[in-house]
């Protein structure tokens, strides 16, 4: 009943495009892997560790793969009980133990909310086979439908870290070893993207046009609320976190303008919305994948991931500043690189929404490309900051000053990712002709009325070779004309401009929250900044130490949160009184029950 | 004659209410086990059926002879006194009883309309036993008494199950044998542990051990 | 003959764009009652720095000395995305206009690095300002660009070359722009390019430790993003005599009109610069907040239909 013909498991191009998205990210974590663990612990703990990440990857690509909605939810939970140890894998440092523990928690929520919804689905359908559970929706009454997509969104939303339910995201993901941080990022929560396609779109289809514009509210959220935490950050891995709900906000923005395309029949344009969607997917997964790889390089030369402790690294370590430089103006969307191609699609599709919906939606989507180009912005400032107060300038501790570059296996690992990003950015086009057919995969019955041929003129890609060679033409024409018209460079090297004092030194240097603070003000309706100023005076004109602390009050925790957090434990100090601690009382308690059932089958 | 197994089973119920003792209550067990392990041999005459025999031995094994012995052996060793410590006298405590007795009643006749009469007393009877091996969890002090309590519901159930069902499938009979036995020589393990941890086993005082 | 066109295009436009500069200089200082420099001196300028050497920071990177190039290199690119004196932009591809911020986006970036490169505090300064202007201006750009392509049909500047009219939001939409290209350019409400006041320097503090050709190659890239901006709003808010026929006659034309818009341009941006005072930092946020009201206005305009 439960396993018809034993169809557990099948592909198709959707589930194959997401067993690309999962093996390009965890093989160079793999590679990666092997020198990132060398050293650092001992040899029974890495063969652990490798094991769980096996299982981890394999659990990944089971959900893709289960073509029932039982077997969905028993790979689900492997994955993330999986990833829940690898979370507290370093489980002597008290912050992974905690981190663990909210992980568990808000993934253990969303799993509730799937397994209700698939519970639900199970009633309807009288079997947890897709196909099956597919054909008998229909009959649905609209109410439960509603109900169902919210239970999903609320499931397959917590483990994609949607605002607000992003919260365990920027405690796990920094705390797993780098390479776990990286498939989880890179792959894990992509993972939740595919189960709301595969089964909020593929099997309850598009019924009205709010689920659309409420994925897009979110993802909007989502990539404001991620971009503003990261930009304020101070911990590199916390940053990159933060930095994957923003992506995920992104990935959803095309995402939900494909579900509101579809939902008013515009297929064609809702295909190039899906398909511009993923390819922001696959992107983040790469370099989100090379930033995580790198950020591990980091610590495991310096031991500390506070970029306010590091600083000159690029002398240190060319490659893996190379490499990470790279990550980060593909997540910043620079030209020639993949994500330039993706946002600038969801851009596109977002306009060519705009342009072919009525007036209010007009105004709608331009509001989504507006969010678009702040959290663009701000990813700017975001990875600037990253990039130039971890690797630039001089170093601002000790461990930092004498980091060395790290192991091969390593190097190799971000070099395959680095490559990718290259590659995604200037095979584009081929990319983006099997992410349509995806899309067509998605979009299931309605694709055939898909019009292919429009697609590609209406979508078509920028020419990336073309730009690129552009580019790296005129790159080559500056420098060679400078070169021939001004002779070969003179070139004198000299300390910094100090104004005088002879003493330039890290101190100097402009820090991370300095670089951040015109943002923190800016924005103080939603950081609430606090600052705290104490001097120490040795009389009323001099001050011997000044101590400065600023924190941010962090909204969601504070006010979404910890009141939740506050009536749960208020309510079980209230059922605690039950708690008599003698075992007389708990039989009375069963006495009673039973009873109970007796007078109620009487009173029956 | 079934009738009056019932009889003596019920009796032995009551009777385990009013003890003041450890060793009392263990005897009174120990009847109500035996009576209930005639009551089988008498339905497994009846139905002719060779698995409740080895049921009926099986019973007489553990309950009459196997653990009322352990039970008394354990309380040896352990030096507690006699007293059971009564949460409630025995007086009100049979009125309790009686009370159960009754729920048991309307219970039973709501539940089995048009039945015979010897299905609707055993229902009766087994009601009783249970509600009664509740009580005696419920509002009796020491440790062992909570094992004899949970023996004494097992007894009802049992006798439920062969009254009215004629017996559960041997293997789920033989299992739950099995489990009670091991339920049993574990909670005495325990017991040793708390009164050596303690000096005591009285759950009362056990209090705060809680969160 | 259509490529030979567009890279003559571009040539024309960078080599005139420090004109434009000494242009607007000039006119400041006229209108301020002061003589001036000559209308030629960014063009001694950039000879001078050209022949100058170099002194490079031992503190800073390989990310400072290939920064200037990058930047020019990208504003080159970003170039192709603008038809500026021709029918067509070089790439034909509908949203061209998002490409052209993406590109000036990736020289910002390396021009924000190169300012953290040194370790000097001005440097940091200047490159946390510059990004936290840029950040705001960007989506006042992007609403401004969606704005005057929804009006034109495609998000492309080319196609707003179409328009035979400028609607009302339209123009309101350049508006906005105009006050992005204020920022983006270092003009004075946000900036200022005539002073070294440590206090509030943007643009400059980023490029302090700079010196040499690399400085005379990020100067040039300076004017020609700027040259670039006015091109953006010459064929947003003037398209009209701009032909489809190509020819060398039409051709001349056409840059002439062109040079006469860009001048407009000029004008108007300099008579703003000297009546407004420089604002402090964070009053930035609120004139950038004043051009997105605007482009927020021309957006439901236009959403509206006018």
């Amino acid at each position: 009943m439960w396993f018809p013909d034993n169809i557990i498991f099948h592909l198709d191009l959707l589930a194959v495009f997401f067993l690309a998205v999962i093996a390009v990210v965890s093989i160079p974590a793999l590679i990666y892997s092997y020198g990132y663990l060398k050293g650092t612990y001992s040899r029974l703990r890495v063969c652990m560790l490798t094991v769980g990440t096996l299982l981890f990857i394999l659990a990944m690509a089971m959900v893709v793969c289960s073509a029932n909605l039982l077997a969905f939810l028993f790979a689900w939970e492997i994955m993330s009980l999986v990833s829940y140890f690898l979370v507290v894998f370093d489980h002597e440092h008290q912050q992974s133990v905690e981190a663990g523990l909210i992980y568990l928690v808000m993934t253990h929520v969303g799993t509730a909310f799937l397994s209700v919804a698939f519970l639900m689905m199970y009633h309807y359908a009288g079997s947890f086979d897709f196909a099956l559970v597919k054909s008998s929706l229909p009959a649905i009454p609209l109410a439960v439908k509603h109900l169902l997509f919210l239970f999903l969104l609320i499931g397959f939303g917590t483990k994609a870290g949607i605002v607000p339910l992003h919260i365990w995201l920027p405690y796990a993901h920094p705390q797993a070893p780098s390479h776990i941080s990286s498939i989880m990022s890179g792959a894990m929560i992509k993972v939740a993207v595919y189960g709301f396609l595969r089964i909020v779109l593929g099997m309850l289809g598009v019924v009205s046009v709010w689920w659309g514009i409420s994925i897009l509210l979110l993802a909007a959220g989502t990539c404001f609320v991620g971009i503003m935490y990261a930009l304020l950050e101070r911990d590199i891995k916390k940053i990159l976190a933060y930095s994957s709900v923003e992506n995920m906000g992104i990935i959803l923005l095309g995402i939900g303008t494909g579900m509101v395309l579809l939902s008013k029949q515009q297929f064609s344009l809702a295909a190039i919305a899906f398909a511009a969607g993923l390819f922001h997917l696959i992107n983040h997964a790469v370099f989100k994948g090379l930033l995580f790889l790198g950020a591990g390089s980091v610590y495991k030369a310096t031991g500390t991931r506070e970029i306010e402790k590091l600083g000159g690294l690029i002398k240190r370590m060319p490659q893996t500043a190379v490499f990470f430089l790279v990550g980060a103006l593909a997540i910043s969307g620079m030209p020639l690189l993949n994500g330039f191609v993706s946002e600038w699609l969801i851009f596109q599709s977002l306009f060519s929404a705009a342009g072919a919906l009525s007036a209010a939606y007009k105004i709608f989507f331009i509001f989504m490309m507006i969010t678009l180009a702040i959290t663009g912005g701000l990813a700017v400032a975001c990875f600037t900051r990253v990039f130039g107060i971890t690797f630039l300038a001089m170093p601002r501790s000790q461990r930092a000053a004498q980091a060395s570059e790290v192991a091969l296996s390593m190097k190799l690992a971000m070099g395959i990712l680095a490559a990718g990003t290259l590659a995604l950015g200037l095979y584009a086009t081929q990319v983006w002709q099997v992410l349509i057919k995806v899309a067509e995969v998605i979009m299931g019955n309605n694709a055939l009325s898909l019009n292919t041929g429009n697609i590609f003129v209406a979508g078509s890609v920028l020419p990336m070779p073309l730009i690129a060679g552009i580019f790296v033409a005129v790159l080559g024409l500056v420098y060679l004309l400078v070169r021939f018209a001004a002779g070969p460079a003179k070139v004198t090297k000299s300390p910094t401009w100090d104004c005088g004092y002879y003493g330039l030194s890290s101190r100097n240097e402009y820090t991370a929250t300095a670089f951040s603070k015109p943002f923190r003000i800016a924005f103080s309706f939603f950081f609430l900044p606090q600052h705290r100023v104490e001097k120490l005076r040795d009389s009323y004109y001099h001050v011997s130490s000044l101590k400065y602390e600023v924190h941010t009050i962090h909204v969601f925790k504070q006010y979404f949160y910890e009141p939740i957090v506050k009536v749960i434990f208020l309510v079980a100090q209230r059922i605690k009184s039950f708690q008599m601690g003698s075992v007389h009382w708990y039989l009375g308690y069963i006495l009673i029950v039973f009873i109970g059932v007796v007078i109620f089958v009487l009173v029956r | 004659m079934l009738y009056a197994f019932l009889l003596g089973m019920i009796m032995f119920a009551y009777s385990m209410v009013i003890n003041r003792r450890v060793t009392a209550l263990i005897r009174s067990f120990r009847l109500q086990s035996l009576f209930l392990a005639l009551l089988t041999l008498a339905f497994a005459y009846k139905e002719g059926s060779l698995e409740i025999y080895i049921v009926a031995l099986l019973l007489v094994v553990l309950k009459v002879i196997g653990i009322p012995n352990y039970l008394n052996r354990l309380s040896k060793k352990i030096n507690i006194d006699e007293s059971l410590g009564l949460f409630m006298n025995p007086l009100l405590s049979l009125v309790a009883a009686l009370v159960f007795t009754f729920v048991s009643v309307l219970f039973g006749t709501v539940v089995l309309r048009n039945q015979d009469p010897i299905t609707c007393i055993s229902f009766i009877t087994a009601m009783t036993t249970v509600f009664i091996g509740f009580f005696i969890m419920v509002f009796r002090a020491k440790a062992i008494t909570q094992i004899i309590g949970l023996l004494t519901m097992e007894n009802g159930i049992f006798l439920l199950a062969v009254a009215i069902a004629g017996g559960m499938p041997f293997f789920v009979e033989i299992a739950i044998f099995f489990d009670v036995f091991i339920c049993v020589i574990i909670t005495g393990i325990f017991l040793y542990r708390i009164n050596r941890l303690f000096t005591h086993i009285e759950i009362n005082r056990l209090t705060e051990l809680r969160g | 003959m259509e490529t030979a066109f567009f890279i003559f295009q571009v040539i024309i436009m960078i080599v005139i764009s420090p004109l434009v500069s000494g242009l607007m200089r000039k006119f400041k200082n006229s209108l301020r009652m002061r003589k001036g420099s000559p209308v030629l001196q960014p063009y001694y300028n950039l000879r001078k720095y050209f022949m100058k050497e170099e002194v490079v920071s031992e503190h800073a990177s390989v990310i400072l000395r290939i920064t200037p190039y990058v930047v020019l290199a990208s504003t080159v690119t970003a170039f192709l995305f603008v038809p500026v004196f021709h029918f067509s932009n070089f790439f034909q591809v509908t949203g061209g206009i998002l490409a052209l911020f993406f590109f000036l986006a990736l020289g910002r970036f390396f021009l924000v690095l190169a300012g953290l490169d040194t370790g000097s505090a001005f440097g940091g300064m200047g490159s946390s300002r510059e990004v936290f202007i840029s950040s705001l201006a960007e989506p006042v750009a992007i609403c401004a660009a969606a704005v005057v392509g929804l009006k034109s049909g495609a998000l492309h500047l080319s196609a707003a070359l179409n328009l035979t009219s400028t609607p009302v939001s339209v123009v309101i939409a350049a508006v906005a722009l105009l006050l992005v290209v204020i920022a983006e350019t270092s003009r004075i409400p946000v900036d200022n390019q005539e002073t070294h006041l440590e206090l509030t320097m943007i643009h400059e503090a980023m490029l302090l430790e700079y010196s040499g050709r690399s400085f005379a190659l990020l100067e040039l890239s300076a004017h020609s993003k700027q040259m670039l901006f006015f091109g953006v709003l010459a064929s947003i808010l003037w398209p009209l005599p701009v032909t489809a026929q190509s020819g060398l006659v039409i051709y001349f034309w056409s840059v002439v009109w062109f040079i006469g818009k860009i001048a407009v341009f000029a004008c108007m941006v300099s008579v703003l610069e000297v009546m407004l005072a420089k604002m402090r930092l964070f009053r930035v946020v609120d004139f950038m907040g004043f051009a997105f009201l605007l482009s927020i206005l021309a957006l439901i305009m236009a959403g509206l239909g006018v």
